[in-house]
């Protein structure tokens, strides 16, 4: 029988002589659905992971993870889940097919059916012409994409991730969504991450919760949390001349909030700027203006996150810059 | 079969790594042979510079004597030199090991039974060499006076009849039961608990931890592939000693299976003894420092070279919980003593046994499945 919830969460603690980890944290995850974590180092995401995945005992409080206590029965937990802890975890010295195939064993699946298994497996994450090669002569990607493989030998309802794409280049991190993707679509699979890329939250998650000295800070969909704070997004207009009347039309708009003027350039805090971007340059053309270059500054779980714990996450926010005018060079980029 | 799973890794692992193979199988025939060579158990050629001032017939028959012993076993290489102080001067440097000084009354004071003296002046900082030279100078002088009495015709002396109850053993073969416990112990030590602290220093217990397999799957599978593979590697070590020394066999199939029951037992219990050491450690450096410590403690109190009976107390004491010195006695009951059968080497067995157990069912209990 399916939960409802895939993980449950209740005052959950860990202390290490004065220090607390994690601080009492309650939440739960629903069964299918993808769970972010958010938080900068040293925020208890490990702990908490690792306590949820049975390594760890906690010091207070209790988790069910697929119906069954952490605690009390951890054997059982562990046979439904599956993880893949922070640090590359695959033995150098086997192959990759070997590595699949002890995992296989450790979960008691007949040998049979282990190697369709491992075959097709291998086969998503694109490693079966190295099957046969030892994990040393892997690269980051590779071992990865392999350790993923490896903790889905058993059809695991539940997916943990610590940081699965940390240190991982952008290619690499896309080809590993775009598998955890489809593996969950295939197989109904709850999953649960730990991440301090933002635009892996939001682009990924289906509900995030930031977490800070060991506590949840908040807890929503993403776009319930950036919606949660005050302020909105924000469109830059780089123009050939500011006119008064051109001021007036733009204040005019309905989804304008306010407007600043710094040389050529225009600042408008605008409700919903990438849909009601067009909007306003059209209003620009009423009035005779020309626009030289547009930037939309999005509201982002980084504004979310600097909104609840005063701090940045990281150095990074979500920014979408746009040339406009004949001949100029289009860029996209963040 | 999880257990299963985790001897196939390890032996796997083992078997890509030919550098190890090699090595535990060399170090233990190369401690044969340069202990076998370099400590033999008897002193050989130890220089001994001669100044001989006497031409009579007691000073010559005492340098035939020492003649025969430089030619014979070879304790001494006899160098003659002129001059005294020439001679004195090289032992302090070291190049004698003694002088021994004939004065030129010799003879004659012998001839006279008036206190007949000779010098020699040893090197006594080198112990062991000068109580070997001090032994043959004085068994060569002792033979001048009785040269011409036969032993047997002194009706009124009392005589020790020798008899060797076991086929002849030479120095090198009296080794072999130490290199093959030494090998069972490098073995114990670089398979089993220390590829858990590898696996733990390189972060890979981690993925396995998150699996179902048990403690007792851990340290029974580790346990098992280091014992499988530690007891290859002594009986590989056992046949190279034999083919090297010579040993020689007058019931091979019952010398062979009490062996490798020694062996196992023995490899079972280092094997444990090493988990319950190392379970907690999580860096190799550690077993690097505790390799040569235990080495000695478990080693050389083992009677491997020097019997557990010359021990002082405390050391007795300790060679009495010493699995590898009831590994040691068994062995060379076993391979030396072919007669004795079990009765020999049954409370050896029973000891080892027990160790065995006792140490596999404490490295069960305080392994912690945890990371």
């Amino acid at each position: 029988m399916e939960e409802k919830f895939a993980v449950e969460v209740c005052e959950i603690s860990r202390r290490y002589g004065d220090f607390t980890a994690v601080d009492g944290i309650s939440f739960s995850v629903a069964t299918g659905e993808i769970f972010g974590f958010l938080g900068p180092n040293g925020a208890g995401k490990t702990t908490l992971i690792r306590m949820l995945t049975t390594l760890l005992t906690p010091t207070g409080g209790d988790a069910r993870v697929a119906g069954r206590g952490v605690v009390a029965d951890p054997e059982a937990v562990r046979r439904q889940i599956g993880v893949v802890p922070q640090a590359m975890t695959s033995d150098l010295d086997l192959t990759a097919y070997e590595n699949m195939d002890i995992y296989g064993r450790f979960y008691d699946i007949p040998s049979r059916e282990r190697r369709q298994r491992i075959a097709e497996l291998l086969e998503t994450v694109g490693l079966t012409a190295r099957a046969g090669d030892l994990v040393a002569s892997f690269s980051g990607g590779m071992r990865r994409r392999l350790e993923i493989a490896r903790v889905l030998i058993h059809r695991p309802r539940i997916l943990f991730l610590d940081e699965p794409t940390t240190g991982l280049d952008p290619q690499s991190r896309r080809v590993i969504w775009d598998f955890l993707l489809r593996f969950r679509e295939g197989e109904a699979m709850t999953i649960f991450l730990t991440t301090h890329y933002m635009e892996e939250a939001e682009e990924f998650c289906e509900r995030v919760a930031i977490i800070d000295h060991g506590k949840i800070v908040v807890i929503g969909t993403p776009a319930e949390l950036k919606g949660q704070i005050p302020g909105s997004d924000s469109i830059a207009l780089r123009l050939d001349a500011i006119t008064a009347p051109l001021l007036d039309a733009i204040r005019a708009l309905a989804f304008v909030r306010t407007v600043n003027v710094e040389g050529d350039l225009l600042r408008a805090g605008v409700d919903n700027g990438a849909a009601n971007l067009l909007a306003m340059l059209e209003a620009v053309k009423a009035q005779g203006g020309a626009v030289l270059a547009t930037t939309i500054h999005e509201q982002s779980l980084e504004d979310v996150f600097i909104h609840h714990t005063g701090k940045a996450l990281r150095d990074e926010t979500k920014k979408v810059d746009f040339l406009i005018g004949a001949g100029a060079p289009r860029r996209l980029g963040r | 079969m999880r257990i299963t799973a985790i001897i196939d890794r390890d032996l796997k692992k083992f078997r890509r790594n030919p550098l190890v193979i090699a090595m535990s199988v060399v170090m233990p025939i190369l401690y044969l042979l340069i202990l076998g060579h370099s400590f033999q158990g008897k002193l050989t050629r130890l220089p001994v510079a001669v100044v001989r001032a006497d031409e009579g017939a007691a000073s010559r028959r005492l340098m035939e004597n020492l003649r025969a012993v430089a030619a014979g076993p070879r304790t001494v290489d006899l160098l003659p030199v002129v001059d005294a102080e020439a001679a004195l001067a090289g032992v302090r440097n070291g190049t004698y090991k003694a002088a021994l000084l004939i004065p030129a009354d010799f003879s004659r004071r012998l001839n006279r039974r008036n206190r007949p003296e000779i010098g020699l002046f040893l090197d006594n900082t080198d112990a062991i060499s000068a109580a070997g030279i001090e032994a043959v100078v004085n068994g060569a002088l002792r033979a001048v006076g009785e040269e011409y009495v036969a032993v047997r015709e002194k009706k009124d002396a009392n005589y020790l009849r020798e008899v060797n109850l076991f086929r002849q053993i030479d120095y090198f073969q009296s080794l072999v039961p130490g290199v093959i416990i030494m090998a069972v112990f490098l073995g114990s030590l670089t398979t089993g608990a220390f590829n858990l602290v590898m696996d733990r220093f390189l972060g890979v217990d981690e993925s396995y931890m998150l699996t179902p397999v048990t403690k007792a799957d851990i340290v029974g599978g580790l346990i098992l592939s280091g014992l499988m593979i530690t007891t290859c590697i002594a009986l590989l070590i056992f046949s190279l000693s034999v083919l090297i020394t010579g040993i020689t066999f007058q019931h091979f199939g019952r010398q062979f299976l009490l062996l490798l029951a020694v062996i196992v037992l023995t490899t079972l219990g280092l094997l444990s003894l090493m988990f319950l050491i190392l379970g907690r450690f999580s860096h190799p450096r550690i077993v690097g420092l505790l390799s040569g410590f235990l080495n000695v403690i478990l080693f050389f109190p083992s009677g491997a070279i020097y019997p557990v009976a010359s021990f002082p107390d405390w050391l007795r004491a300790f060679a009495r919980v010493n699995p590898e010195a009831y590994a040691v006695h068994a062995l060379k009951a076993i391979l030396f003593k072919d007669a004795a059968g079990p009765t020999a080497i049954g409370g050896d067995l029973s000891f080892l046994t027990l160790f065995a157990g006792g140490m596999l069912l404490l490295a069960v209990l305080t392994f912690r499945r945890k990371i």
